[in-house]
């Protein structure tokens, strides 16, 4: 028989409660911090008889018709039992007392109090006292040996003594416990005992094991411990025959030992786990009364009824339990059987009844999870790994009950546990046992499901009306999966006895009379997860098919998964399917991701690559962002997103536990923009997924990449330049596959990634870490390179600035490389667009549209001159004072100067319309030159902000629009940077040039109207530099003269080499030339490239005179205009800056 | 002030609504409005959020303050102080009217808002009405009432300044009176 529990009553207000039995055992006494002291008949007296000793009662003991209590008026009181009458003050301390107790005789108690002091006070005359001092801290309990020889007591200040009463002196001492300051902050009261009767044994409660000391040698017997405990213990308890001793701990186990054979007799562990401040055990039979911290009471009856006949000794000691518990041998086997199981995890319980509510099969953790059942959760991930292994086993076998019965130790698989394999699901929905529940939440609307009494229907309602009207659906088929997508909504049932799995389409965006099919999958086939893309539909079944469908119903590929599937989803014409790789272990998953294009080129991207997941938490929610980068969210809030720059590796982008208030807040993840970075989702508080009821309202998170340190200005900096970089991955991919994507925000965040390097560059040197310097150089733009190079020569960096030019020259070279290469490509490119050009424009247009250019070309000379007086005016201000206030404002303020021109370009030729209120507007504003350069950047940033938003809701509903296929995309990425212009999907460059061309000449009308107008100015001369741009795509570089020159060498070296490979090997001999050698080049084709010039009569560049002058005036100061520097592409501009750099030298 | 004057004033608070359309930002001269994406909680002034929801093209959020557990405490409170206490917004009744009136369908417990507001009313009126008479009665100079609305202050403003105007012209028309009384002979 095990011991039965009897369950638990309210015996005092909250906190710190103790028990005793009086000296019959007849009832029970309790103690609380309601200063009452309660005297039961048995546990279920409703009527106990009650003592008022004070405000507070900390301790309290019984014997021979005297209770004492430490109360908190700082004395040890007693008073006549069962009366309850007063009987005078023992004692008194200058702290309350914390634990007393009677000696064996009853002739005195002992004292420990929170004032560091013991004192023993002879019962009947309260004179007679002895004080024991040695504790450095609060005392926290008591014992008295038998013989009354000794007193142990245990303090806060860690060591438990053991002190002779006669002489008041410490006979030994053990560093036993943790260090505190106060009793409230102990981790364990360490109530001790003495072993009754020959007082062999201490017993101390030490952590999660009882330290058991043997007399008068005082060395550490053994200890007793047991797996059921994780949490320290805080009571031991002997039985008065001494035989059994029980321990409570703060978490609410009961252990009972047995202590000769050390083996645990009895487990029990408190029903809602509240700590164990009070343990005492019936001086007649096996019972044991416990209290708890919160003031309950309970009881437990027929404890450790062992006695097996063999057991002599224990027979002996325990001849009076004997005849009560006759013939009970055999059920305490059982009872321990069964024991140890149920009691050391009743949260096994819980979870059993949980999978009998819910489909079977489904695994644990999701259970619980769905189930909102926070506190579980808690409780399993506090118990140990032990135990959650032994859950785990549990689910594995389906059960203990069909395996023999064992000893109370657990006898499993030591080793790691497989995880239960994580259920398929749906992005967006929850749970399906729900009876209100969303099927699906994304970008284009909500599908939810009603499954009770009266209806079973499905309600699809989109954000954007304009998409569709909102529909409801009778749920006939009992439709458990959905998807929806701006043209259709795709339902699936799994299948039934008698009907099969239906996957059942509504395309509504069908011009036809019929906008339902459905399509039945074979017998045994089980649709378990759906998604739609841009014209088709797939599903995933359980015979591990993926299948997939036009959007009109016509069947299309279908091919084998590795695995059961997780979830899946669609954009466009990418795929991404998430299934089961493996087993994973010890809580994690294992999953595999595909992804694939089945649009015209059907290709697999990932190949079934392993997701990476945080460590024991399973997928939650798959997904692409608005522009097509798949994402997925784990259970741990944990968003990652594909970083197409890096290999297609993952990269988390937010973590969204970081954002919630509460413990058991989560975030409901919805959608996932990239332009702007947005992580739109639900809040849900003390759940993970939200109700229908009342409408939940979409918040929007931030995103942030997991830098270190980004609490310093360096490492927030860092976070934003990858960030930027991360989320501006699409915009090649869209541009790689012939999407449309926004040209204005690509630019606006090129335009930060390189402010955000030129800060960077700022604050490193600064700090005078100038190798960092020049590694951050390394990721800029050329034209941000020369900016650099000028504000290390300006803050008399000689070195760096040298090194930078070097590195500008590189970075130069390089790009003419990377031109070489494409050389080919480009004239077969020029032939068609030759083609184009002879097919559907008018030479006419063509000179039209070059007329102005030329004008333009002028007029922006004698405005880069003006400008740079401007500038020099300006930047020499601050040179004057001497120390430049701020030279990281100062570096910001020349990046503007040249970045963001190609910002500006892309939004003024995007920017439809204007607040026509704004009246900050840069035209209207004329900069003065020597004002604060920063006020422009502002202005500018708001601009182009608000260009950028305005793009966004372009894009919305975005971006999926295939163009016609670009020629130049390659040239295009690679040289991305210089030429955003060809980017534009236009076929023919002529039709740029011909609207540039007609914007430019608006635009003059009214630069000159504006005069000084700098805003005018300057997007002008923007277009201008596009326009150069266009034209002068190739000028002649030093690399290409040399060619040229050496291209017969290398021809005769190697003369099977093809075009390229000449130009490859060419560039590889070049790059060995010193740099002076190089110099001379790029010196030469400066000369030469005006002379190309002059011959060409396209090429608008400026003459060699102007360009001389130009020069002359820039290096009669030494702040030259950066912006003209920075003319992207500009080899002679380069070479001049190298040239600039070296005279620095 | 007329009545309606204070709503057009309370027009200008900004409520929460999640459209149902897709919309650039609008530039208007008390400032610009959205972006308003399909699903996207944004901040509008109430004539917009009621002109939109009157032509079914969003769905609005009530502001915090209108929820029935809030409004119950205050007009607990309310009932319990002598004075006015603060309320949630200094537009109260404006926006709960207009707010119940054009989109209770968004409103969880509609009906028991407009009571609990209504029951808030009253009493401040009440108050109001109680202070006034005290006011009048103890002839008092002047008077000093915290946390009062518009609306609240627009009730009673017109029709006590002119009593206190006529109360003074007759407390003075008795002495003087009788000069008064010669004249019109």
């Amino acid at each position: 028989m095990p011991s039965a529990r009897k369950p638990m009553r309210y015996g005092h207000s909250e906190g710190h409660t103790e028990v005793c039995f009086d000296d019959t055992g007849s009832c029970i006494v309790t103690c609380g911090s309601d200063g009452d002291v309660r005297i039961w008949e048995n546990l279920d007296d409703d009527d106990p008889k009650s003592i008022n000793v004070g405000e507070k009662a900390y301790s309290c003991a019984l014997k021979n018709g005297r209770l004492i209590t430490a109360v908190s008026n700082n004395t040890v009181q007693i008073h006549t039992f069962p009366e309850g009458a007063p009987d005078g003050i023992l004692t008194r301390f200058t702290m309350h007392a914390n634990h007393v107790t009677f000696s064996s005789g009853g002739t005195k108690i002992a004292a420990g109090s929170s004032d560091f002091m013991i004192k023993v006070v002879e019962v009947t005359d309260s004179s007679k006292q002895k004080t024991f001092r040695g504790h450095e801290a609060p005392v926290l309990s008591l014992s008295f040996d038998p013989k009354d020889v000794y007193l142990a007591s245990a303090s806060c200040d860690g060591s438990v003594r053991v002190w002779k009463i006669e002489d008041q002196t410490c006979t030994t001492s053990w560093q036993l416990l943790q260090k505190c300051n106060d009793v409230i902050n102990a981790k364990s009261i360490c109530r001790l005992g003495w072993q009754p009767g020959t007082g062999k044994l201490l017993a101390v409660p030490v952590d999660k094991v009882v330290k058991l000391y043997r007399r008068e040698t005082w060395d550490s017997q053994l200890d007793l411990s047991d797996a059921s405990i994780t949490l320290p213990l805080n009571v031991v308890a002997w039985s008065p025959c001494g035989q059994y001793l029980a321990a409570g701990s703060v978490d609410g186990s009961i252990v009972v030992w047995n202590v000769e054979t050390q083996e645990c007799i009895e487990r029990m562990k408190h029903e809602k786990n509240y700590s164990i401040c009070g343990l005492a055990w019936h001086p007649k039979y096996k019972q044991v009364a416990y209290t708890d911290t919160e003031g309950n009471l309970g009881l437990l009856e027929n404890v450790g009824v062992v006695e097996k006949p063999k057991d002599k000794v224990a027979s002996a000691v325990a001849k009076d339990y004997n005849d009560l518990f006759d013939g009970d041998d055999d059920d305490y086997f059982n009872g321990d059987m069964v024991e140890p199981q149920s009691s050391p995890n009743p949260a096994a319980d819980e979870d059993d009844d949980g999978d009998l509510m819910l489909t079977s099969g489904r695994p644990r953790r999701a259970i619980i999870d769905e189930d909102d059942n926070s506190l579980d959760i808690g409780l399993i991930k506090a118990s140990s790994s032990l135990l959650e292994k032994e859950e785990d086993g549990d689910d594995q076998t389906g059960g203990f009950s069909a395996l023999p019965p064992s000893s109370t130790q657990q006898h499993f698989y030591d080793g790691p546990m497989p995880t239960p394999k994580q259920r398929p699901f749906q992005s967006g929905s929850t749970p399906a046992h729900l009876m209100h529940r969303f099927m699906v939440w994304n970008s284009v609307g909500i599908i939810r499901c009603y499954n009770d009494e009266q209806d079973n229907a499905i309600d699809v309602e989109f954000h954007d009306t304009s998409v569709h009207h909102a529909t409801h659906l009778p749920n006939s088929l009992n439709h458990t999966m959905a998807d929806l997508s701006a043209e259709a909504i795709l339902l699936a049932c799994e299948g039934t006895e008698e009907l099969a799995s239906k996957l059942h389409c509504i395309h509504f965006g069908s011009w036809d009379a019929n906008k339902e099919w459905t399509v039945d999958m074979p017998k045994d086939e089980d649709i378990e997860a759906i998604c739609l893309g841009q014209g088709w539909a797939a599903c995933a079944t359980s015979a591990f098919l993926v299948r997939v469908f036009t959007v009109g119903g016509v069947q299309r590929e279908i091919f084998s998964l590795p695995g059961p599937v997780v979830s899946m989803a669609g954009h466009g014409e990418q795929l991404m399917i998430i299934y089961h790789r493996g087993t994973g272990f010890d809580g994690d998953q294992c999953l595999g991701v595909q992804l694939m294009e089945l649009g015209k080129k059907k290709r697999q991207i990932l190949h079934g690559d392993p997701l990476s997941l945080t460590r024991k938490s399973y997928l939650v929610w798959v997904g692409f962002s608005a522009e097509g980068t798949p994402c997925y969210v784990d259970s741990e809030g944990i968003v990652r997103m594909l970083n197409r720059g890096l290999g297609n590796t993952w990269i988390p982008v937010c973590n969204t536990r970081e954002q919630c208030k509460g413990k058991s807040d989560h975030y409901w993840v919805v959608g996932i923009h990239e332009n702007p970075q947005q992580l739109r989702c639900i809040p849900c508080k003390g759940s993970r997924f939200p109700p229908t009821l009342p409408r939940p309202a979409v918040a929007i998170l931030p995103f942030q990449l997991p830098y270190c340190q980004v609490t310093t200005e360096k490492g927030q900096m860092e976070e934003q330049y990858w960030r930027s970089v991360v989320f501006q991955n699409h915009v090649d991919y869209l541009s790689k596959n012939g999407y449309e994507f926004d040209e204005s925000a690509k630019n606006q965040a090129v335009k930060e990634q390189q402010e955000l390097l030129m800060k960077l560059f700022a604050l490193s040197c600064k700090l005078e870490r100038e190798f960092r310097c020049v590694e951050l150089a390394d990721l800029m733009a050329p034209n941000v390179v020369s900016l650099a190079i000028k504000y290390a020569s300006r803050s008399r960096r000689i070195n760096l600035a040298q090194r930078l030019s070097q590195l500008a020259v590189e970075k130069a070279t390089e790009l003419a490389t990377a031109q070489g290469d494409e050389e080919e490509e480009e004239e077969e490119e020029e032939e068609d667009f030759r083609k184009h050009l002879s097919a559907g424009y008018s030479s006419s247009a063509t000179e039209w549209g070059q007329l102005p250019v030329r004008n333009v070309q002028q007029d922006q000379e004698v405005e880069d001159a003006e400008e740079t007086d401007a500038c020099e005016e300006a930047e020499e201000t601050p040179e004057v004072h001497k120390q430049r206030p701020n030279p990281f404002s100062k570096g910001v303020t020349s990046a503007e100067v040249t970045t963001p021109k190609s910002a500006v370009l892309g939004s003024s030729s995007s920017q439809g319309r204007v607040n026509p209120f704004k009246v900050s507007s840069n035209k209207k504003d004329p900069v003065v030159p020597s004002a604060n350069v920063l006020d422009t950047m502002s202005r500018y940033s708001k601009k182009t902000s608000l260009s950028g938003s305005r793009a966004v809701n372009k894009q919305n509903p975005p971006v999926i629009k295939p163009l016609i296929p670009k020629p130049k995309s390659k040239q295009a990425s690679a040289t991305s940077f210089f030429q955003p212009r060809t980017l534009t999907p236009n076929p023919s460059e002529k039709a740029v040039e011909e609207r540039e061309g007609k914007a430019v000449e608006e635009r003059e009308g009214k630069a000159v109207e504006d005069g000084e107008g700098k805003a005018g100015n300057e997007s002008h001369e923007v277009k201008v530099t596009a326009q150069e741009n266009t034209e002068n795509r190739r000028p002649r570089t030093g690399f290409q003269m040399w060619l040229e020159e050496n291209r017969a060498n290398i021809l005769t070296d190697n003369p099977d080499l093809n075009e390229a490979e000449v130009i490859k090997e060419g560039m590889s001999r070049f790059r060995m030339l010193t740099s002076e050698e190089r110099m001379v080049w790029t010196e030469k084709a400066k000369g030469g490239a005006v002379n190309g010039l002059a011959e060409d009569k396209k090429r608008k560049r400026p003459t060699a005179d102007e360009g001389e002058g130009r020069r002359s005036q820039e290096e009669k100061s030494e702040d030259t205009n950066a912006s003209k520097k920075s003319k992207p592409l500009d080899q002679s501009t380069n070479g001049r800056l190298s040239a600039f750099a070296f005279k620095q030298s | 002030m007329e009545p309606a004057e204070v709503e057009f004033l309370a027009e200008k608070e900004l409520v929460t609504i999640v459209p149902n359309f897709s919309l650039d930002r609008i530039h208007l001269i008390g400032g610009d409005l959205g972006p308003f994406n399909p699903g996207l909680p944004v901040e509008v002034p109430v004539w917009l959020a009621i002109n939109l929801k009157q032509r079914q093209k969003c769905r609005l959020i009530p502001p915090e303050w209108m929820d029935v557990g809030k409004l119950e405490e205050i007009r607990d409170q309310e009932r319990k102080e002598d004075t006015f206490t603060p309320m949630p917004s200094p537009y109260y009744m404006e926006l709960t009217k207009l707010l119940l009136n054009y989109a209770s369908d968004n409103i969880p417990k509609a009906d028991e808002i407009r009571t609990l507001v209504k029951d808030t009313w009253d009493t401040r009126m009440a108050k109001l009405r109680l202070s006034a008479d005290s006011f009048v009665r103890q002839q008092e100079a002047h008077a000093k009432l915290d946390n009062l609305t518009l609306m609240e202050i627009n009730t009673t403003g017109t029709f006590l300044t002119q009593a206190l105007d006529h109360m003074y012209k007759l407390r003075t028309n008795l002495q003087p009176g009788e000069s008064a009384h010669s004249q019109d002979f």
